[in-house]
């Protein structure tokens, strides 16, 4: 063991003997005019040194550039998420454009339908209505017996106006309640 | 040689590689390396209002943005200069080559401006040509690149 009392040639031997290789820049600062085989022993020192250091340079190198590749592949992840996120928020925004239109086209059908039937059922009112008028007047004007026909004729109409207001009503009851909804 | 440096850099590993590409090409036997701006501005208050002055290091390296500390490296570089009594051979290693921080860094007296790459020597070994310009103040501001 190296102890107090060593000189530096003593301890430099002692090192030398057990195969201990000093490292860092300590070495350098050993003074070249050494006995010869401490000489040696510090060149060698300075060599095994310079060899690993040059190869801790280059893994660390390596570490760097792989961590910068990192880096830069985080930045490109985060970037392809939020452009992924943006095209989610598109696909969900056309999509309930979709089932909107979707929507507006069911209710305009359905319109369209209750206009249909609103506009038949009219027809058959007035049609009903005029006719059974006009059958009326002219049984009345050819002086024929208007008993039967003529409760029929007021039977009818009670029933024409009872069928269309709840015809009316049952519209007015429909449009309320899509008006309500949308 | 340069008889002592001091590195303030966030990046521990950048620290291992200076010091690695220091020691292969006989820059320095003393280098010391710090994480935050903040310790280095405290050591050189330090330094020039109570010393020792001697133990101040002879050039300093920055980093541009170092996380992490309360400012970046142009601003202590300004600090250093202006505040605690200029004197020391002054630049930014970084990995960065913009223009206007160039400009900026050369506005507060940074000497040099070293981009930092996967190949640091042959960047030091030119700049430890041109150092005694730096140490005498004759040489110009320059970028290695």
């Amino acid at each position: 063991m190296i102890n107090g009392k060593d000189t530096v040639e003593e301890a430099l031997r002692k090192a030398k003997a057990k195969k201990v290789f000093l490292e860092g820049n300590f070495v350098k600062l050993l003074a070249k005019s050494l006995p010869t085989d401490v000489k040696a022993y510090t060149e060698e020192c300075k060599e095994r040194d310079t060899k690993a250091r040059r190869k801790r340079l280059e893994v660390n190198k390596r570490v760097q550039s792989q961590n910068k590749e990192l880096e830069e592949a985080a930045v490109v992840k985060e970037a392809l998420v939020l452009e992924l996120q943006n095209a989610l928020d598109d696909a969900e925004k056309l999509r309930d454009e979709a089932v909107e239109d979707l929507d507006l086209m069911q209710k305009r059908t359905q319109f369209e339908l209750i206009g249909l039937i609103v506009r038949v059922a009219l027809i058959i009112i007035v049609g009903v209505g005029v006719t059974t008028t006009l059958l009326y007047t002219t049984a009345m004007l050819a002086d024929k017996d208007t008993t039967i026909l003529g409760n029929a004729w007021s039977n009818l109409f009670g029933i024409l106006l009872t069928n269309s207001f709840s015809i009316i009503g049952t519209i007015m009851g429909v449009k309320y309640a899509t008006e309500k909804n949308s | 040689m340069i008889d002592s440096i001091l590195l303030v850099d966030d990046e521990d590993l950048f620290h291992l590689v200076f010091e690695d590409a220091c020691s292969l090409l006989d820059m320095t036997l003393s280098l010391e390396a710090l994480n935050s701006s903040d310790e280095a501005d405290k050591l050189f208050k330090q330094w020039f209002e109570e010393g020792p002055i001697e133990e101040r290091p002879e050039c300093v390296f920055v980093d541009l943005n170092i996380i992490g500390s309360s400012f970046d490296g142009i601003e202590l570089i300004r600090k250093i200069n202006s505040d605690y009594g200029n004197g020391v051979v002054i630049g930014i290693i970084s990995s960065s080559d913009d223009n206007q921080e160039i400009e900026k860094a050369k506005a507060v007296g940074a000497q040099f401006w070293i981009i930092k790459s996967d190949e640091i020597e042959p960047r030091l070994e030119d700049f430890l040509k041109d150092y005694s310009g730096y140490e005498k103040k004759t040489a110009p501001f320059k970028v290695y690149k």
